[in-house]
């Protein structure tokens, strides 16, 4: 959901970007497995066939039927509907690290790459904060802050923010020698605006490229810090909080922890795709690094 | 280049004081009083305030952080509250598991990564180069826990051939002790291939595209000479980059696969940690592994300045 | 339970413990990896209740009394049973003569008057005992004599048990914080590494009791040359170790896991009925002050349902309000009609409204996943609080942080718990005012007064069914039924007697 909105805004009328991803099979793919788990995460309430908690205890670890299509849980819920609603969380988690992350690494790139005095304490700062390794830092985070959602998307919005903020230097540095921009600059266009129309603007490209490896990864460490047990509280259904409860079953009923881990690597791997065939469409440049 | 050096060494210092400070805001966020969280339930608001005023918490932030500093410049990590001993004795204690279980990562990763990613960057196009891409990226979404726990039920539990966690008990010989590494080792070295076999990709379509490497084979040289004798050279310095990187990124995955497996590295001991709510042992492990990492980006850079005569600050 | 599962059970479970004497002698020698539920906070069983803490430590530390087969308390460091006075007030303790502490010393009622005053000063069950005690001075080198203010029957029990438990250290080691773990028992500590291992080695000057192991009781048996006591805290990994045959014993299994453990390559061991969980309530501070919503609580609670999703099948559990189950001679139904299987959801909503609930503050369950079943419960009552019209938050926390925050009466409604079936009804929990969850009620102290007095152990029964009334009238905590412990054994390891706190004296490994 939040991947879908800057594209849109980037290409600004420009046919080309649809019709780029409409010659990559792998691309056409992953946008539809991805529109597929959003529009379902999003009418959770019209599609889930339970309620997520409703326990009906007398029908526990039953295996996938009719009834329930991906079996039920130890507490006789059903897996179909948990996994549906915990991806509305898992999503909105993702979305919202890409948020908190943007909004931070935007700013510091901006600045940093804009205003020549900045750059150096900046670029310290953000490689400061990129020697965290991810999970430590968000482990940390989460500790200091609080284990509830609000703060995992705190703490995964900070994490990633450098990684944003990175990108958005080494392209602000590139951008702000167009000739147009020092045009706008001679001509005594006060910074601000110079900065949001000319040089934001340029950067919906990048920025858009990078939210999608950060909400990638944001769900798998989501996940990762679920499974750990300093996450989320594990009775909020994420698909992280599902696995490590469903681990216990792993033998009798595996279906638990197969079908949340399948919905992750669907929409991890989805959006990884997705964000391969814009970088090669929207910025030819970065095609070849990470 | 002795300019560069210092400028480098200045940047490098000012990025440590800067992690130095990043921990030190994070671990004082952090809620709750430390010294109640030391003396336990039954502490009296007098214990409290004693202990408070012997670990220099009544005095002011600035204060404290210049102790905490100076501290840290003797070599003081602090002392960790459940276990009774010094952080960096606890860290010590824990280092070993966590350096052979990335050292055997590492060579897993590399044993698949590189074969994999020179082989599809020489294919180009290829069925291969398409599978191995299409591979890398489905690796790279599996969580890691997940894989560590299939391999675990498969060769450990099922197969028998090794014990599913811990790490051997006491006294038991180093070969023991790296039996129990096998499968974490494994788990952790296939997710981290994937980022380098991109890499490596990367690198070599950028170096078979250039004029000796046309040179070469115009020359007549056999093509395996061509790709791992001159492209591979070339190639080298930015794959060797992102393995030092990898390297010290797999404290990440070791995380979680320390968890896992039961190993009684650095990585579960933040987990129990950050459980425990023992904070001194947690900021220990942040600013050694953020330092590690710091470290080991400056020397590699240095590595390019005398390998590659072309860098140039 | 049913009778074909029964077969099935009997015919799975290894039959240890003396019978085995007859078909193999035991071998000295031999080292053992034991499982255990984590890293315990510390290895005093005096400053601490932990079953973890006294499974461990019962190997080191001795106390003057333990139980035997059936229960009752048995001497141990103690020469004989007590001799009590006529009016119950006055205990002579005649000492064995000849014990050693692992450093060499030798044991007199000097230790043994230190370690008791140490007891009563920093140990829960010491401090509940010390409100009834006059004095505890020693009566010649080889006796002590407590003398107390009115009779207290369950003394020699509580003397006996094995954690926060009586131990006898050397004087010199008398600190409030036991920093040398020096104690009389059949091992010794030689190495603890936190999170690796605690080992623990034969202590060849053990001065065993003469005769046949009995219980907790009789002779000690010193096969075993070393035992290492292995923190897994995860239960999946516990179980995973169990079926890959990694360790001699693992403790606290989920019991679901009864079938993989049995295909593995260990051997289950089934303890039926092993105790009981419970949802203690915080009656000092909070919404639970108010009787009232407690008896909503008690009746909100489905424990049929919170049992099944804890422990799955019918075989593992049993639903029950009783507080002790059938084979016990505590056992008795007086005042358990409040116990509803399947809940009384209408009752209990009924209550919430009457006591003025408004929802604005929510119940605080406090729970860890250190006991998955523990979690299991929470999330079930949690459905059936809700439904009564409260407003549930769980704080799931690391089960030490519980154990450090349960202290506290600000941060909990309540937390969640459980015990093994204890020897002697003085030594439940709640029994003491002290304990969290803070009951105290004029009924309570009359009722366990009667409890304590008597001395006639039919007068005693009678005493505690009218205990069990108050505690279900005045629901201060709410038990959730039976459950059944399992545990996993390498088919080598022999003479190990099923038991709520194992023990690997007297074990020993087959060649």
């Amino acid at each position: 959901m939040a991947a879908s909105a800057p594209i849109s805004a980037s290409v600004s009328g420009d046919e080309s970007l649809v019709a780029g991803l409409m010659r990559r099979p792998p691309a056409v793919g992953a946008a539809i497995v991805l529109a597929l788990v959003i529009a379902a995460a999003l009418a959770a309430q019209w599609v889930a066939p339970y309620a997520p908690s409703k326990l009906s205890i007398a029908s526990r670890l039953q295996g996938p039927s009719l009834v329930h299509l991906f079996g039920t849980d130890e507490f006789g819920r059903d897996v179909l509907s948990r996994t549906i609603w915990a991806g509305r969380v898992s999503l909105a988690v993702g979305g919202s690290v890409v948020v908190v992350s943007c909004l931070i690494g935007v700013t510091l790139g901006l600045l940093a790459g804009y205003f020549r005095r900045l750059d150096g304490p900046l670029s310290r700062l953000i490689d400061a904060m990129m020697a965290f390794p991810d999970i430590l830092l968000a482990i940390a985070l989460v500790a200091a802050l609080g284990p509830n959602v609000v703060n995992v998307v705190l703490a995964l919005g900070i994490v990633y923010a450098p990684r944003a903020a990175r990108v958005v230097r080494a392209s602000t540095l590139v951008i702000r020698e167009l000739a147009y921009v020092e045009a706008a600059r001679a001509l005594g266009v006060p910074t601000y605006k110079i900065l949001l129309r000319h040089v934001l603007r340029n950067l919906a490209s990048p920025i858009t490229v990078q939210a999608t490896f950060i909400f990638a990864n944001a769900i798998l460490a989501e996940a990762g810090l679920s499974f750990l047990g300093v996450g989320v509280s594990p009775d909020v259904p994420t698909w992280g909080t599902m696995i490590a409860m469903g681990r216990q079953f792993m033998d009798q009923a595996g279906w638990i922890m197969w079908f949340p881990g399948i919905a992750i690597v669907a929409s991890v791997m989805s959006l990884q795709v997705m964000g391969d065939a814009l970088r090669d469409l929207l910025d030819p440049r970065l095609a070849r690094t990470t | 280049m002795a300019r560069v050096i210092l400028r480098r060494l200045v940047e490098m210092v000012a990025v440590m004081a800067l992690v130095v400070t990043i921990v030190f805001v994070i671990v004082r966020v952090a809620p709750g009083d430390p010294a109640a969280m030391m003396l336990g339930p039954d502490a009296t608001p007098q214990d409290i305030t004693d202990l408070r005023a012997r670990l220099g918490l009544d005095s002011s932030l600035l204060v404290q952080y210049g102790r905490y500093v100076a501290g840290l410049l003797q070599g003081d990590l602090g002392q960790s509250i459940f276990l009774a001993r010094p952080v960096g004795q606890a860290l010590w204690e824990r280092a070993e598991p966590t350096f052979f279980l990335t050292l055997f990562s590492i060579f897993v990763a590399c044993g698949i990564a590189l074969p994999v990613g020179i082989l599809s960057a020489y294919w180009r196009g290829s069925v291969f180069d398409q599978v191995t891409t299409t591979t890398a990226v489905f690796v790279a979404s599996i969580p890691s826990f997940w894989l560590g726990l299939v391999l675990m039920q498969v060769f450990a539990v099922k197969l028998g051939w090794f014990d599913p966690s811990g790490y051997g008990g006491p006294g038991a010989s180093l070969a023991e002790r790296l039996h129990h590494l096998v499968l974490p080792a494994v788990a952790l070295g296939i997710v981290s291939s994937a980022l380098i076999a991109r890499f490596t990709r990367a690198s070599m379509l950028d170096v078979l595209g250039d004029d000796y490497v046309r040179t070469a084979r115009a020359k007549g040289m056999g093509e395996a000479r061509v790709v791992l004798k001159h492209a591979m050279k070339n190639a080298l310095i930015p794959i060797l980059t992102v393995i030092g990187l990898t390297a010290a990124l797999l404290i990440s995955g070791a995380i979680v696969t320390e968890t896992v497996y039961g190993l009684p590295g650095v990585g579960s001991l933040v987990v129990s940690a950050v459980l425990r709510r023992d904070y001194p042992v947690i900021q220990g492990t942040l600013l050694i592994v953020a330092g590690l990492y710091v470290l080991i980006n400056f020397v590699i850079d240095m590595l390019y300045l005398v390998v590659d005569p072309r860098v140039r600050y | 339970m049913n009778g074909t599962v029964r077969i099935l059970l009997s015919s799975a479970i290894a039959i240890v413990g003396l019978t085995d004497a007859a078909f193999a002698a035991p071998a000295k020698g031999g080292v053992i990896d034991v499982a255990t539920i984590g890293e315990p906070p510390t290895l005093d069983p005096v400053s601490s209740t932990a079953d973890l803490v006294g499974i461990i430590s019962q190997h080191v530390f001795e106390t003057l009394y333990t139980f035997d087969k059936a229960w009752a308390p048995t001497p141990l460091l103690a020469a004989t049973l007590p001799e009590i006075s006529a009016d119950g007030t006055v205990y002579r303790i005649p000492l064995r003569a000849g014990v050693k502490f692992h450093d060499g010393s030798t044991m007199s009622s000097k230790d043994v008057v230190a370690s008791l005053k140490r007891w009563m000063k920093i140990g829960s069950r010491g401090k509940q005992v010390a409100a009834n005690v006059v004095s505890v001075e020693a009566d010649g080198d080889m006796a002590v004599k407590i003398t107390l203010k009115t009779a207290y029957a369950p003394l020699t029990a509580f003397l006996a048990f094995n954690n926060s438990a009586a131990i006898i250290v050397p004087e010199a080691n008398n600190e409030d914080t036991l920093t040398k773990i020096v104690g009389t028992g059949p091992y010794m500590l030689k190495e603890r590494k936190p999170d690796q291992y605690i080992q623990l080695v034969r202590f060849d000057d053990y001065a065993s009791r003469a005769g046949d192991p009995d219980g907790y009781g009789g002779a000690r048996k010193q096969w075993l040359d070393e035992i290492r006591f292995v923190p897994v805290p995860d239960a999946n990994t516990r179980v995973e170790g169990a079926v890959a045959g990694q360790f001699a014993y693992v403790d606290s299994l989920p019991i679901e896991s009864f079938d993989r453990v049995k295909a593995g390559k260990a051997k289950p061991v089934l303890l039926k009925p092993f105790g009981w969980p419970m949802f203690v309530m915080n009656t000092k501070q909070g919404l639970f002050s108010d009787i009232t919503l407690r008896k909503a609580v008690q009746a909100a609670l489905a424990p049929e349902d919170m049992m099944t999703a804890a422990f799955g099948s019918k075989d593992f559990f049993s639903v029950e309000g009783a507080m002790y189950p059938k084979d016990y001679v505590w056992s008795t139904n007086a005042g358990t009609e409040p116990y509803k299987p399947q809940g009384a959801t209408e009752a209990a909503a009924a209550l919430v409204r009457q006591a003025g609930y408004d929802g604005s503050k929510p119940i605080r369950i406090l729970t860890s996943r250190q006991y998955e079943f523990h979690y299991k419960m929470a999330l079930v009552a949690q459905e059936y609080l809700k439904a009564a019209g409260f407003k549930v938050q769980l704080d799931v926390v690391e089960w030490a942080t519980l154990v450090q925050r349960r202290a506290d009466p600000a941060l909990w409604d309540i937390y969640i718990t459980h015990s093994p079936f204890l020897p002697e009804p003085a030594l439940i929990g709640f029994m003491s005012d002290a304990a969290p969850g803070w009951w105290t009620s004029p009924a309570k102290t009359a009722a366990i007064a009667a409890l304590n007095t008597a001395t006639d152990p039919k007068k005693r029964i009678a005493a505690w069914a009218e205990v069990q009334k108050v505690i279900y009238a005045e629901a201060p905590a709410y038990k959730v039924g039976n459950f059944n412990a399992l545990a996993a054994k390498a088919p080598q390891l022999e003479g190990v007697a099923p038991a709520p706190w194992p023990y690997f004296w007297n074990a020993w490994l087959e060649k």
